[in-house]
This record gives structure tokens, sequence and C-alpha cells, in this order.
């Protein structure tokens, strides 16, 4: 036992070993922190996973004492919190919570903040981690990363670090990605920046290479000698509720959903297995990826693989929607698009030919995130003459959420004289196999970026190669004299009858969700 | 204590052993709204007679969070004539408000049982392909044998119910010795502890804390009267990390640190309270306490190091059996931290 090393800790080994630290949230008086950050670290509390003298400061503009912040909080985690609400526990984690006031672009604001984590490494009496979390509006970020830097608080001392975490989203395309990539470099290292992704800290996510990869069933099977295409499905059944119009009317789907998440889940399907499971082991597979997706470059080459559609008036579970360009904070004449489909393909030796197929859209008749591998059919020569259903393949399906779990598709032969066949389906269920609810995501992202563990986060080259991508889209629906056309279908529809269409030439169907 | 017909209703419908599969099947068929789900073959196994009521009760806990096909095992070795009796049940949770999930259960009381019979009600009754996990409850009667355990992946004790822990760790150790042998060892007693290892741990990851841990003087723990295993495994889990040695020359526990000073470990009984009620660390600057006040949820950790104190609420785990179980049901693999102690442990009682 070295001198250092803390002879207890093997009993800690099971668990993700957060480091001490303070955390100081940008935008702590937003949504996001009310809603998700709070609970998060409650629960990380919850389950004695906090590290020892931990402290966390909300930094925003609005004045207020610590006393009306941890109440407000309160108030959220009571809502929110995944394990409920336990009055002891609570007094007791709140005392770790305090509010700083200052505009984001004020360096006298740092200052003081920078006193005030200096006076919580005094009362410790040893100089702590930090872990700058910026939750405010995007706009915010290049200034609070510069001064950050101003105020010295970008660099760890006594041999400690300062990490900074970036929620989404990061860019809304290739230049100001890059713009962005550059502040937080010019102010942090990048093994000290974790991007935020939430959908890479479900349960479901990480269990994809899992399956993948553990299972001697699939993982000699996941190629394009047996799989035939791949679809991934992000389908909600909301439309601009809330005032979500404002933001969402400048993004659109493709940059909301499928530059981030839906890539993400696209990279742990495709990738190649990683040499070990450290971070950029993996994340260095996941970029390969994309970096391999065949571009989409001008408008006819988008046109053909990529639809684009708003909703019109219709309805979803009984109650009449509105069109999208009557939605609240929309533009009357919004050419952003609620819904996109794309067909893509993955110029790798292991999927040379197989389409993968992504759609994501508001306003769908249920909210669903999966995603199916439908294999190749057998030569079914055996069975010439039977009767088989009109879709026959094998497939397996991912649920992300919700209902998280893993469902295959098999035929089997329907009892009785004749050779008939019916699909039927095995379905793993983490609720009903597993009692124990899965941690939020935030708890996992959380506890992974107090530990040091950033494969579960975005890498700087993963973010620019997926903006390069999508920029090319963009572009020929924005800028070019002939965009392919924005198309339309009822709210409550699955999505526009061009994105049928633009399976239907390859002899696939969506599938039935 | 004979078992009465009232306390074997509770156990569901009686079934002639010879038909418990066809029953189980009518049992799914009768309800289509009831899905069943299964990841482990869980057996009870006990020869106390006034346990069984309880472990019934238990498993309903314990299926709420682990789906298992669950199997209550009462044998009565001593009863003749020799009679074995079955019962089956369904253990039902509801699921997302609009499904229920059930595990089966299939309760057996062996009136003579011996360890054939047990043995042929357990492998005749298991869901193929899943792991088994055995509480095996007190003694390791004649009955744990080795056509039995040859057969287990996981085999549970409570080493705090047994009257004489050196034998039979000892009788332990030779069936884990056993070459057609492969389960791992899961102990109640050392479950126990678990929060508080885990509160220690988080103790020292503060580095100052971990400068005075060479200094450290003594350690007191205090438990419930019926706990000393829990403790004792406890202590020498932290005398073994800090690389201390047990000096069996002195009276009491005193153990020889690696720069020759000593550590003494004090174990305090009580005759109420909580398994395992506070953990003292004392050196000449240092001083960490880890309390947990009567039943309560969570443990306070209070660190005072170079005149700088600080407090820490931690979560205190579990305090049921049904819970001690279902903690040991959601990890996988042994435990190596226990396996290593438990020599030490055993010159220790």
């Amino acid at each position: 036992m070295s001198d250092l090393e803390n002879p207890f800790e093997e009993t800690l080994l099971q668990r993700h070993r957060a480091e001490p630290c303070t955390v100081v949230i940008f935008g702590a008086t937003g949504d996001l922190t009310n809603r998700k950050l709070i609970p998060a670290f409650y629960n990380v509390a919850a389950c004695g996973d906090l590290p020892p003298q931990f402290k966390l400061v909300g930094f925003a503009r609005r004045e207020k004492t610590d006393e009306v912040f941890r109440k407000e909080l309160e108030e959220g985690n009571r809502k929110n919190s995944r394990q409920g609400h336990n009055d002891e526990l609570w007094n007791s984690f709140s005392q770790s919570i305090h509010y700083h006031r200052s505009e984001f672009e004020d360096p006298a604001g740092y200052v003081q903040l920078k006193l005030l984590l200096d006076q919580f490494d005094r009362e410790r009496g040893t100089t702590a981690n930090r872990l700058f979390y910026l939750a405010s509006a995007p706009e915010a970020f290049k200034p609070i990363l510069e001064m950050l830097k101003a105020a010295g608080l970008n660099h760890g001392v006594d041999g400690k670090w300062a990490r900074v975490v970036c929620e989404k989203p990061f860019g809304k395309d290739l230049a100001t990605a890059r713009a962005l990539n550059a502040a937080v470099a010019d102010t942090f290292e990048e093994k000290d920046t974790y991007r935020i992704d939430h959908y890479l800290g479900k349960e479901t996510a990480q269990n994809i290479m899992v399956l993948r990869f553990a299972n001697a069933l699939f993982e000699p099977n996941w190629n394009s000698k047996y799989i035939d295409n791949v679809q991934i499905t992000c389908a909600e059944n909301l439309g601009m509720e809330g005032g979500r119009g404002g933001y969402y009317d400048t993004a659109g789907a493709l940059r909301d959903m499928v530059q981030n998440h839906l890539f993400q889940l696209l990279s742990l399907v495709a990738m190649e297995p990683p040499t070990d499971l450290s971070a950029d082991s993996v994340r260095d597979e996941k970029v390969k990826v994309i970096r391999a997706l065949r571009p989409l470059i001008g408008p006819e080459a988008v046109g053909a693989n990529v639809i684009r559609a708003q909703y019109t008036a219709g309805s979803v579970d009984g109650v009449s929607r509105v069109g999208y360009r009557q939605e609240d904070r929309v533009n009357p004449e919004s050419q952003t698009e609620a819904y996109v489909a794309l067909r893509l393909f993955i110029d790798t030796w292991r999927w040379q030919g197989v389409p993968f197929y992504i759609r994501v859209g508001k306003q769908l008749p249920k909210k669903a995130t999966e995603i199916s591998i439908h294999f190749k059919k057998p030569p079914q020569v055996p069975f010439a003459t039977a009767r088989l259903p009109g879709s026959s393949e094998n497939t397996l399906v991912i649920r992300i959420q919700p209902d998280e779990g893993i469902a295959l598709r098999i035929l089997a032969k329907q009892p009785g004289q004749a050779l008939s066949m019916q699909q039927v389906k095995m379905d793993f269920r983490y609720s009903s196999s597993f009692g124990k609810a899965s941690p939020e995501a935030y708890e996992r992202l959380l506890l992974d970026a107090m530990a040091g563990d950033a494969t579960l986060f975005a890498r700087r080259d993963e973010v620019e190669s997926a903006w390069k991508f999508i920029d090319e889209i963009e572009h020929a629906w924005h800028r070019s004299a002939t965009p392919p056309p924005m198309c339309e279908y009822p709210a409550g529809s699955w999505g526009p009858k061009e994105a049928d269409d633009l399976l239907r030439q390859d002899g696939h169907a969506w599938r039935l969700l | 204590m004979p078992l009465s017909e009232d306390t074997l209703a509770c156990l569901g419908t009686e079934v002639p052993l010879a038909k418990i599969d066809r029953a189980l099947k009518e049992l799914w068929d009768s309800d289509v709204a009831k899905t069943r789900a299964s990841l482990i073959n869980l057996a009870i196994y006990s020869e106390a007679t006034e346990s069984l009521i309880e472990n019934n009760h238990l498993l309903a806990k314990i299926t709420a969070e682990n789906a298992c096909r669950a199997l209550l095992i009462t044998c009565l070795p001593e009863v003749k004539p020799q009679r074995a009796r079955a019962w089956i049940n369904a253990l039902c949770r509801p699921y997302q408000g609009k499904q229920i999930v059930c595990s089966e259960q299939i309760s057996f009381v062996l009136e003579g049982g011996d360890a054939a019979q047990v043995q042929n009600v357990v492998f005749a009754h298991l869901d193929s392909d899943l792991p088994l996990i055995v509480w095996w409850q007190g003694e390791l009667t004649k009955n744990f044998e080795e056509r039995f355990y040859s057969r287990i992946g996981t085999l549970i004790i409570d080493s705090s119910t047994w009257d004489d822990p050196r034998r039979e760790f000892a009788s332990l150790g030779a069936a884990k010795a056993a070459e057609t042998s492969h389960f791992d060892v899961r102990d109640l007693s050392w479950t126990r502890s678990h929060f508080l290892r885990t509160a220690l741990a988080n103790a020292f990851q503060d580095i100052k804390a971990r400068e005075h841990l060479p200094k450290l003087q003594s350690i007191e723990i205090t438990h419930l009267n019926t706990e000393r295993c829990a403790a004792v495994l406890l202590a020498g889990w932290i005398t073994q990390r800090l690389g201390a040695v047990l000096d069996e020359a002195q009276s009491g526990l005193v153990f020889q640190k690696t720069d020759g000073t000593s550590l003494r470990v004090t174990l305090i009984e009580t005759l109420s309270g909580c398994a395992l009620q506070s953990l003292r660390l004392i050196a000449p600057c240092l001083e960490v306490s880890v309390t947990r006040d009567g039943l309560s949820s969570f443990v306070r950790v209070n660190a005072t190091c170079e005149g700088h104190s600080h407090e820490e609420l931690l979560p205190a785990d579990v305090v049921s059996d049904a819970e001690l179980i279902s903690e040991q049901l959601s990890r996988s693999g042994g435990s190596t931290h226990y396996s290593k102690v438990l020599p030490l442990m055993v010159k220790m009682l």
C-alpha cells in the first residue's frame, strides 16, 4: 500500500468513484438544473456515490440567497427525483448547495466565484477539484469560458483537476461548432472537456456494446452478410408545447436530434469493436463510423436520400393538433423541418450496401426511440410451399425509451397440420427482468464526469464530423437554387408518404412500432 | 413445532409433486394478463419450521425486485414417516400500471427429508439454463453434501446464525475445496457491513485523512450481541487492508502494523439496535466515525483531521434479510475481499 492510496477503496470498485470536487452550474436557475441536474445529484447522493466534502455552486443572474435557491431546488427535487424525496437526506445534501449571483460576462463575478471556491477549500483544509457545468443558453458558453480563463479557474491547482461539461446544442453548424470547440480548447484541455449527450447515459444505449460484443449469437452476424437494413426511429407525440417552438424553429429535427443523439446511436450500432474500453478507444471507433458515412452533396443527392417534412393539422390521442406553422413561436412561413427521414450508407467493409434508415419527428402517433436490425432472409428452400407471413425476416429491436429492452422476432410453425409460419416475439424488458429502476442518464453522466471517465461523452472530432455531414444537407435545403421540397404529414400520422417511398424504393418498409 | 394446515395454506395451491409442472402451466394459462419473468433459480433451504412463514414473506419481497423461479424448501429430517408435499404460487407485481409481472414460487415441506430427496426436489424443478442460487439457512447439516453443492452457482449463508462458526467455516472450506464444487459464497454477515465499508472508503478519499492512517491506534466497532461474525469480518477487513498482522501472543484483538507499532481492535456488544451500529478509527490527529442511528436509512460520517471537521450523510444500504438477499442478487460474481479476509476472521473468532 503506498501512502497515497486509499486502502479501503477496493470496496468502491464496483461503483463509479467520483473524486472530491466542487461543481459550478452556469444557468443554475434554468429548467435543466431544476428538472434534471439537481435531482440527478440528489439521487447520486442517495446511492452514496457523491464524493466526500462535495459542494455545488449555482451561478446565475438573478438575485437570491442560498436559502431561497435551496428552497426552489427542493421543490423541483420533490417533483422530479427518481427515488422520491427524503427530508433527512435533502437537509444534509442541500447544505452543500450555494448560490452565486453574477452576469455571465462580468469579470468581477468570476473573481468573487474564485474567492468563494477558495473559501470552500480552506474550510475543507484541502484544495478540491472543480467541475464547471455549462447549462446556460449556448450563446453564453463562449463568454463564460473566456471569463473562467481570465479568472484562472480553468486549471486545477495542487495537482487537482478543472473540467468543463458542455450541454447541447454544441454549435448549430460546423463553423459554430468549430468556433465553440476552439473557445473550449483555449480554456480547457480536450481530456477535461465533457460534451454531454444524455442518450449515451441511457441504460439501453450502453447495452448496445454488450449486446453486440458479448453475445456470440450476434457478434458474428453483425455485418452486411447477414443484416439487410437498420432502422433508427425517434418518434415524439408532442409538438411545440411549452414555448419550445422558439428554439425548435431555429434548429429543426436534423440539427436538434440527428446530429447528436441519433448519430451517437448509429455509431454504437455500426462501430468496430474497440481494442479496450478506455474513453478514447471507444470514441476512436465511433468517430470512424461518422467519417465513413457516404456524403450527401448537392440537392439531388439530398433529395434522393433525405425527406424533410412539417406536420399539418391533425389529432394525436384524440386531441386536435394545429399544424407546425400555426404553433406558438413558430414562423408562419417556416422552412424548418419537424420531421426528417434519411437513408445513409456507411462505406466500410462491414456495412457495404446496407442502408441505415433514420427517422425523427414531432406529432407522430407515439413516443418511442428504438433501433431495429433487420436480418436477411434465409433461402427458405425447405419451406417453398409453406405459407409465409408478409414480413418474415428476423428482426432484433433495441428499445431505447420508453419500456427499455430488447425484442427478437423470429418465425415459428403455427400449430396444426399445415406448414404455416407465424412471426413470434421474444421480449426482454429491463423493468420486468430487473426490478430495480435504472439510474437516470444524467446520474450516470455526472458521476462519470466527476470520476474522469469520458467514454459516454462526445469528443471534438465526433462533433465536428457529424456537423460536417449535416451541413451538406442543410446547405442543399437552404442555400441551393433547387432545394428538395418540404413535405407534409397530418399530425398523428407516421410521417409523410415520401418517407415511406424512400424505403419502398429499396423493397423495405418502416417497422411498425 | 408441527406445521398447521392454516400455516401451510399461505403457500398457495397444494399440488402433487408429480404434477407441479402441469399445475404451473395451468396457472399461467388461466390469466393472460400476467407475464412470467425469471432470471435465476432461487432456492431457500431451512430445517426450521418456524422460519416457513417468514421465508414465505421474504420471497414476496425479494421477487418484487428479482424475477426468479423461487423454491422454498422446509426440510424436517427428524420427522417420521417420510412424506413430501408441494404448493405453487405466483408472486406478482404491477408493471407500468397496466401489466402484471410474476415470479413462480414452489414450496416444499419434506418430512423425513434426506439429502437425496432435497436434491431431487431442487433439481427436478429448476427453470432450465438459469443459474441456481441457494440460500442455506442455519447450520450446514448432513443434507449439504457433494452431489448438492457441486451443482449450485452461488451459496448464500449467514454466519451470524451459526452456533459454532469455526466448525461451520471448516465444513464450508471443505466443500469449497472439493474438486467438483464451483460455487461462490455470499455471507450475509459480510453484506451487513457493506455500508460501513463504503462509508469508510468514502471518508478516506480525502488525501489528508489518508496521510494519518499509518498512525492509527485503535478501531472500535459497536455491534448487536448476535452479530459478532459481522463485526469480526469488518475488523479483519480493515486491519488486512492496512497490512496489519494479528498478534496472537497478545490477549484480545491486537495487531502489529508494518512499522511495528500496535493497533487495538475493540468490539463492543449491545443488546439492541441494528447489526452494526458504529465504527471509530482513532489516530493522534485523526478521528473518523461512522454511526447509524437506530434503523435510520442513513449513516453519519464524521471526520476530524488536523482540526478540520466535516460530516457526510450516506445511505445505510440494507437492514432486512430480504434487502440483504436482493443486494446479493444484484451483484455478479463472488466477493474476493470476503474470501481473502475469511482465514483471518476464523482466527479472530
